[in-house]
Formats: structure tokens, sequence, C-alpha cells
């Protein structure tokens, strides 16, 4: 249980957000040349590490708007949270 | 309108709070994000919509709620004849709006019910089934949210102090009816 900080309607409780995955995984430009595998990688293959994490959130219970959020998965602390399409603000 | 059978049957009362359903009552959902779209609105019903978070915007006739950045409903103040399912609103905003290919107008009358709450105790029974943190909404009139309420998405619309409109999905509105009256006998 934490709280987030929606970029469109202020600080809200976890349980209104769905956590999306991996944020900024470019698509290949050209699919239709790509092996298997590496199509296997854009597709299934995503980081799970334990420190400070890229995320695509959305506020599915109120604004129903993606964002995005850095987060420390070890302790679940919010470093930024930035729109889509925006520079992430910490590396 | 259309003929649904009566979600809520009775206006129920309990110390600091009474809960009855409003109909039939004009809801509109629009969308749109160009600046063309915001003034078109304003002209059509001479009512700004709201551009800052989780407030509300009243004319005489209409009152419009901020749901999202390019999203809004608008309903009527007042409650409407039962027998007709046309709303000059809506063809305004379907000729100001769609056929000029700036936003889009759905008509969520009969998708949303509208419960009314009255008393000092809206906000106690609130907080016994949402995550939302109510302190600062409850004193300041016209905020919006929408959140969850026993595990039902709700928009909740601060009308005036101690007097809050509810919007909810039609296919929830019986449990969540019945959900509101079990918590509201435990107050």
């Amino acid at each position: 249980m934490f709280l987030i900080n929606c970029p469109f309607c202020g600080e809200r409780e976890q349980s209104e957000f769905k956590a999306g995955g991996e944020a900024h995984i470019v698509r290949p430009k050209q699919p239709t040349e790509l092996s298997d595998d590496q199509w296997a990688e854009y597709l299934f293959m995503r980081k799970n590490i334990k420190g400070i994490q890229f995320e695509r959130w959305n506020h599915i219970h109120g604004c129903r708007k993606w964002f995005n959020m850095v987060r420390d998965t070890s302790n679940d602390e919010i470093k930024a949270v930035y729109k889509m399409g925006e520079k992430p603000p910490v590396k | 309108m259309l003929n649904y059978s009566n979600v809520i049957e009775n206006d129920k009362s309990y110390p600091g709070l009474q809960m009855r359903e409003i109909k039939p009552v004009m809801k509109l959902i629009i969308r749109g994000k160009k600046r063309q779209f915001l003034s078109a609105v304003g002209k059509s019903l001479n009512l700004l919509l709201p551009n800052e978070a989780n407030t509300s915007s009243r004319s005489d006739q209409l009152t419009a709620l901020w749901l999202s950045p390019d999203e809004w409903m608008i309903f009527s103040n007042e409650i409407l004849k039962s027998d007709d399912n046309n709303y000059d609103v809506e063809k305004l905003l379907n000729k100001n709006i769609c056929k000029t290919n700036l936003g889009a107008v759905t008509d969520v009358t009969d998708q949303f019910v509208l419960i009314n709450l009255k008393g000092d105790k809206i906000f106690d029974l609130f907080e016994t089934g949402s995550p939302f943190n109510f302190n600062d909404f409850k004193s300041k009139k016209g905020l919006v949210t929408q959140t969850i309420l026993a595990k039902i998405d709700i928009i909740v619309h601060n009308q005036d102090i101690n007097d809050v409109n509810l919007f909810v999905r039609r296919s929830f509105s019986d449990h969540l009816f019945s959900w509101m009256n079990d918590s509201a006998s435990r107050l």
C-alpha cells in the first residue's frame, strides 16, 4: 500500500492504479526483418531488477490516463512521476 | 427515456444521512483536446468547461464535471420529462462538436445512476469503503473525484456542503446501494 502522485489528478492510493510493465521499450522499426529470437526478445523479455526501475502505470479507477513512474523496487520509493512522451527526470 | 426497471426503489434515511436516486437526468460524456473544442462547447452551452483537475462548473441548467484532461461529464440540474429520449443539448453538441470533428459526444443517461446523498454523515459512510482522502474534499464546494467505493468505480461531486452527487454504473448500482445501506446502518 503506497500513495502515487497521478500527474493529472494528484495524490491517490495505489489501489486506484494498475501497473503496466516496463517503460521506454522501443518497437523495432522493421519487425518483418527480425528473427524469431529478436522478436521474442522485444515482445516478452523484461528487466526484473532490484533497484531503480522505469515503469508505466495507468490511473484506471480515476482519470484512466497512462503515465510513467520511476520506482525503487526494493523499497517501493517513488522517485519521480512524469507524463507519457516526456523524458525521465532522473537517470 | 428507456424503460429500465427502477434500480433503487425506495429513498433511504439514517441519522445524518439521506439517500435517493434522482431521475431522469440527462448525462453526457464529451471528449476533445483542441482549444476550438473548448470554445465551441462554451459557446454552445453558455458554460465554460472546468480546466483544472477535480473541479466542476455550473450554469442555470447544466453542470460540467472534470473527469480527465480531455473528458467531461455534463448533466442537467433539473429532472426531465420521463417519456422523452431526445435532448436539445445533445443535438446542439452533435452539430457543433461531432460534425465539425472537434470531439465526441456520448449519451450516458441510462448508463449512469445518479444517487444524491444529504447529511453530515456522507463522508463517514464513504470512509468505510474508499481509499480516497476526503478531508480537504468535503469542505470545498464543487470538487469532483473519481475513485472506488466498495471496489466499485464511482464519480463523486461535492454539490454543496453536506450534499453530494454520486454517479455509478447501472449494473453496479443495485449492489452499491445495498452496500451503502448496510454500511450506513452501522455508522
